[in-house]
């Protein structure tokens, strides 16, 4: 099986790509104007932030980056196109030839470019009702070879485009659009506008099976454009698409040929870079790490200082005691000195953290408890109470109800406690 | 040109012909590209395309947000249904 | 001589000035059928009129289309909002080719007449704009070129058409033919008029990524280029008239100079293939329920429904999408398309190397302004073969004037003056210098004080 994708994500632009409208307005037909209308004697005119952020993204995803970009009008009839053409990208767009690693892969990139939303359409029985706020919205999209084989690969791939895309400051919460081409056999099926990760995998899966299925009997899979419909999981042929010969790209001749050379990509892509070679060197925090990078810019910030300061473990669980205390947005000073607390055995209470957050100085005797003291405790509880002992051997849940009992005394992590148990227990 | 192509053309730009005028313009069509046709031979094959006829400096615009002054008056040219512009059935 | 708008801005205006020139321009129109729309409120500034695919806003802009029948826009063409905020007064829209698509000004409901006489047409597309400057006595009307438009019309009508090179005037507000293509220009009585108001409406515009702040010059060049292969298809009478034109500019100093240059040839074709191209493009937007004309049976499914508005074009426009769509499809748009973007510059090459010392002359049409009846009855082709000789400038966006030069039975007849980028000044001199030596003729004086 062969898989490529055409994944859409909106850009971080406050305004749409070619005009001044928000990209981001809630009440129907509010944030729109005559360019993203469509009206006749209205222009486009390129916002320079979508330009920076689609040469980050194509960056971030090894593209070479065309020294010059251009852009070209892609024809075709639907309400929801107000010029009832697409400005879009071809040749010439921001970024080719790049690749995304996955686990033991390489998926290669063919195209990064930049396009316009078209508008939001609800379909009423006998009318259609457009919301033009969506229209001009500056979107991304990444073109990827099919080279994705299973739908493992598909959820990794996507799992690490997120993860890129968030670092080029892509808002990865907000809707995903994928176009979904997918051969089993030699027929190549375009599944269109599929919504979100789990849709993809939804349709991925059926339409694994649905192609085997027609092979396996004998019968032809015809190469065509379907869609996928979230109630029934399933896909549908769909209304007649142009192809190439009727779209007729031409050069748009409303916008210049766009240098990209002066265009300095934001440095969140060096972070990601940065975080990729920690979880490769320490195979066993790679979810850790991941997780941390792929939903925390703060995190990564502290990743990137506490490297110099001290080990990769200790950093990881400094940030994780932060993350878990709502304290991510902790100064970089406070942060080097509860690393400097922590490499002591130093473990620290709430209290402590909240003063580093705030700038103070801590001092250890008073906020934290050294490791010896927790060993201390854990021996204390333990000959006091030998009945939980005993009753451990029998039952590993018992385990938590010490690790409960020691937290009493000091206001540290529970995990800690708990990594001090194991040893002491001798897990 | 061949019929089923002329009329794959007007299915494509959604152009609707009267049968004398399809006949017609088929025919001034046809004519029209046997015209254009004489610039095959134009020795031009290294020439970069012409985007635009002079270089057009690559102005781009800040990432601003500035909303048209009047957003009522651009619906008016169009029916509207609860804030939504209608269109036609998909 | 000062004459003109500039004398217009000096003199006390009497008691009802405006009353009566609506009331005159009104029956003038009701013959000649310049107008789309007069504006009965104008009551101060130099009046200026609109090409009808320039938006004004609040006042129906249809391009003489049927399929934008009703589009009121809520703006101001840039060209238009500064002339309304540098003393000029809007009088009203000018007819056209529908979309600009055509030679003659024939191509729309109730077609303009010419007013050196009424069964003659006064040349598109811009054929309300020149047809007013020669009726109106104190008045500029802007107008827009994308083959010739502004050349052939003010040639046809006896006066100053003025194109300046490809992006010194914002096309934001302009209803496109082509864009890469298309210019907007002044028609004015006079070389001055017609500086007076471009230096209003020229300069870079943050509506339109292809308006340029370049430097104009004003090269004044003492040599003639005439192009032997643009004179092929010229009429004996013209001919003969330009020739006369020639030894007067060679008895003013001026050298003449014939080139061959066999390539340009084949700009007509480059020329049709691009506009048509991207004319195809840009009508593509005309569905029936945004703007203009609407179809109100929604039920329909949407291919139907944008089939039924369509119909509303005329039969050129269909002509030439049809042919713009066929062009640029992708099985053949190497051999079309992309060959004629090629060609551009390739004739934009040889055109500069040409004209660098010089101006490039000819007559500005192969013919004097043909009678309505003769118009219509020519092929689409033999009518686009009469913008042989005003394509070329137009296809390398250099700057180009057409102005009066000598009138043949009662018609006037045009010389087409051509310079390089931004020298745009340099024909504007030109002109005056030969406004020194001829006296323009008009057979109406709408407004005169």
């Amino acid at each position: 099986m062969k898989i490529g994708l055409e994944v859409h994500v909106a850009l971080p632009t406050k305004s749409k790509l070619f005009c001044s409208c928000s990209s981001g307005a809630e009440e129907p037909n509010t944030a729109i104007c005559p360019t993203c209308l469509g009206f006749p004697g209205s222009r486009p005119m390129l916002n320079e932030e979508a330009l920076k952020r689609s040469v980050t993204i194509a960056k971030a995803v090894h593209c070479k980056v065309n020294e010059k970009t251009h852009f070209i009008r892609k024809v075709y009839f639907y309400p929801d196109l107000p010029k009832s053409y697409q400005i879009t990208q071809l040749e010439g767009a921001i970024g080719h030839c790049g690749y995304v690693d996955i686990e033991r892969k390489r998926i290669r990139i063919r195209r990064v470019q930049i396009e316009e939303d078209p508008a939001r359409i609800i379909h009423a029985d006998d009318y259609s009702l457009l919301d033009f706020n969506r229209s001009g919205v500056a979107l991304n999209e990444i073109v990827t070879e099919p080279d994705i084989e299973s739908e493992a690969e598909l959820r990794e791939f996507m799992s690490e485009l997120r993860s890129i895309l968030f670092y080029a400051g892509v808002d990865i919460d907000k809707e995903m659009k994928v176009d979904l081409n997918i051969s089993v056999g030699a027929e190549k099926v375009e599944i269109k506008n599929i919504t979100g990760i789990k849709n993809l995998v939804d349709a991925e899966r059926f339409e694994e099976k649905r192609q085997e299925e027609l092979i396996a009997s004998n019968k032809r899979v015809a190469t065509e454009t379907r869609s996928y419909s979230e109630e029934t999981m399933s896909t549908v042929p769909s209304r007649e698409k142009e192809t190439d010969e009727e779209y007729g790209f031409i050069y748009e001749p409303d916008l210049a040929v766009y240098p990209t050379n002066g265009i300095i990509p934001y440095a969140t892509v060096i972070a990601s870079e940065l975080a990729k070679q920690y979880s490769g060197k320490r195979k066993e925090t790679i979810k850790t790490i991941k997780e941390l990078v792929m939903f925390d810019r703060e995190a990564l910030k502290l990743i990137q200082y506490g490297a110099g300061q001290s080990n990769i473990e200790t950093v990881i669980n400094a940030i994780e005691v932060l993350k878990r205390r709502g304290k991510i947005r902790m100064p970089e000073k406070g942060f080097g000195k509860m690393l400097d607390l922590l490499d002591k055995g130093i473990v620290l209470d709430d209290d402590a953290i909240a003063a580093l957050n705030d700038g103070e100085d801590v001092e250890a005797e008073k906020h934290g408890v050294s490791t010896e003291e927790i060993d201390r405790e854990i021996l204390n509880v333990l000959s006091q109470r030998p009945d939980l002992v005993k009753e451990y051997k029998t039952n590993k849940k018992v385990f938590n109800s010490i690790v409960g009992i020691v937290i009493k005394k000091y206001k540290v992590s529970p995990k800690h406690v708990a990594e001090r148990l194991a040893l002491v227990l001798g897990e | 040109m061949e019929d089923d192509d002329f009329d794959r053309l007007l299915k494509t730009c959604r152009i609707k012909l009267e049968p004398g005028e399809r006949k017609r313009i088929k025919d001034e069509t046809t004519q029209i590209i046997a015209y254009f046709d004489t610039i095959r031979d134009a020795d031009c094959d290294n020439c970069l395309p012409s985007y635009q006829p002079i270089d057009v400096p690559a102005r781009t615009r800040p990432d601003k947000v500035e909303g048209f002054y009047d957003t009522g008056k651009l619906l008016g040219n169009s029916k509207i249904y609860r804030f939504y512009i209608v269109g036609p059935k998909i | 001589m000062i004459g003109g708008i500039e004398e217009f801005v000096d003199k006390e205006k009497p008691e009802g000035y405006y009353e009566r020139l609506i009331a005159e321009l009104e029956k003038v129109n009701s013959k000649l059928h310049i107008f789309s729309s007069i504006n009965r409120q104008i009551s101060s500034g130099i009046p200026f009129s609109v090409k009808d695919n320039i938006c004004v806003s609040g006042v129906e802009s249809t391009a003489s289309s049927a399929v934008l029948e009703g589009y009121v826009p809520p703006f101001d063409a840039t060209p238009v909002e500064r002339l309304k905020s540098n003393g000029f007064g809007f009088v009203g829209k000018t007819k056209m080719d529908e979309f600009g698509f055509g030679t003659f000004g024939i191509n729309c409901k109730d077609h303009p007449r010419n007013p050196f006489g009424d069964s003659y047409v006064t040349g598109g597309s811009s054929a309300g704009a020149a047809a007013a400057v020669s009726v109106m006595k104190y008045h500029i009307a802007v107008a827009e070129s994308t083959g010739g438009s502004i050349s052939c019309p003010a040639a046809f009508c006896g006066v100053v058409g003025f194109t300046p090179t490809y992006g010194l005037v914002s096309r934001y507000g302009l209803i496109d033919y082509a864009n890469s293509l298309d210019k907007i220009g002044i028609i004015g009585r006079s070389s001055r008029d017609v500086r007076y108001a471009f230096d209003i409406i020229k300069g870079s515009d943050s509506y339109d990524t292809t308006c340029v702040d370049h430097q104009i010059n004003g090269e004044n060049r003492k040599k003639l280029i005439i192009i032997d292969q643009l004179m092929a298809n010229v009429d004996q009478d013209i001919l003969s008239s330009f020739d006369k034109f020639i030894s007067k500019m060679q008895n003013l100093g001026y050298s003449v100079e014939h080139r061959s240059l066999p390539l340009i040839d084949k700009a007509l074709a480059a020329y049709y293939i691009i506009s048509m191209a991207e004319a195809s493009t840009n009508l593509a937007k005309y569905t029936g329920f945004k703007y203009g004309i609407r179809v109100n049976d929604f039920s329909k499914g949407y291919n139907e429904f944008f089939t039924e508005a369509r119909r509303n074009f005329g039969p050129e426009a269909k002509r030439r999408i049809i042919l713009g769509t066929f062009v640029r499809s992708a099985s053949v748009k190497s051999r079309y398309y992309e060959k004629a973007m090629r060609f551009r510059h390739m004739l934009i090459d040889a055109l500069n190397s040409i004209i660098k010392d010089g101006f490039l002359i000819s007559p500005t049409m192969p013919i004097k302004a043909p009678a309505i009846k003769e118009a219509e009855e020519l092929s689409p082709l033999k009518s686009y073969s009469m913008d042989s000789i005003t394509v070329p400038p137009n296809l390398a966006g250099l700057p180009h004037v057409s102005f009066p030069y000598d009138y043949i039975n009662g018609f006037p007849v045009g010389v087409q003056l051509v310079t390089s980028h931004f020298n745009d000044y340099a024909l504007l001199d030109f002109v005056q210098g030969w406004e020194e030596e001829f006296n323009y003729r008009f057979n109406y004086d709408v407004g005169a004080i």
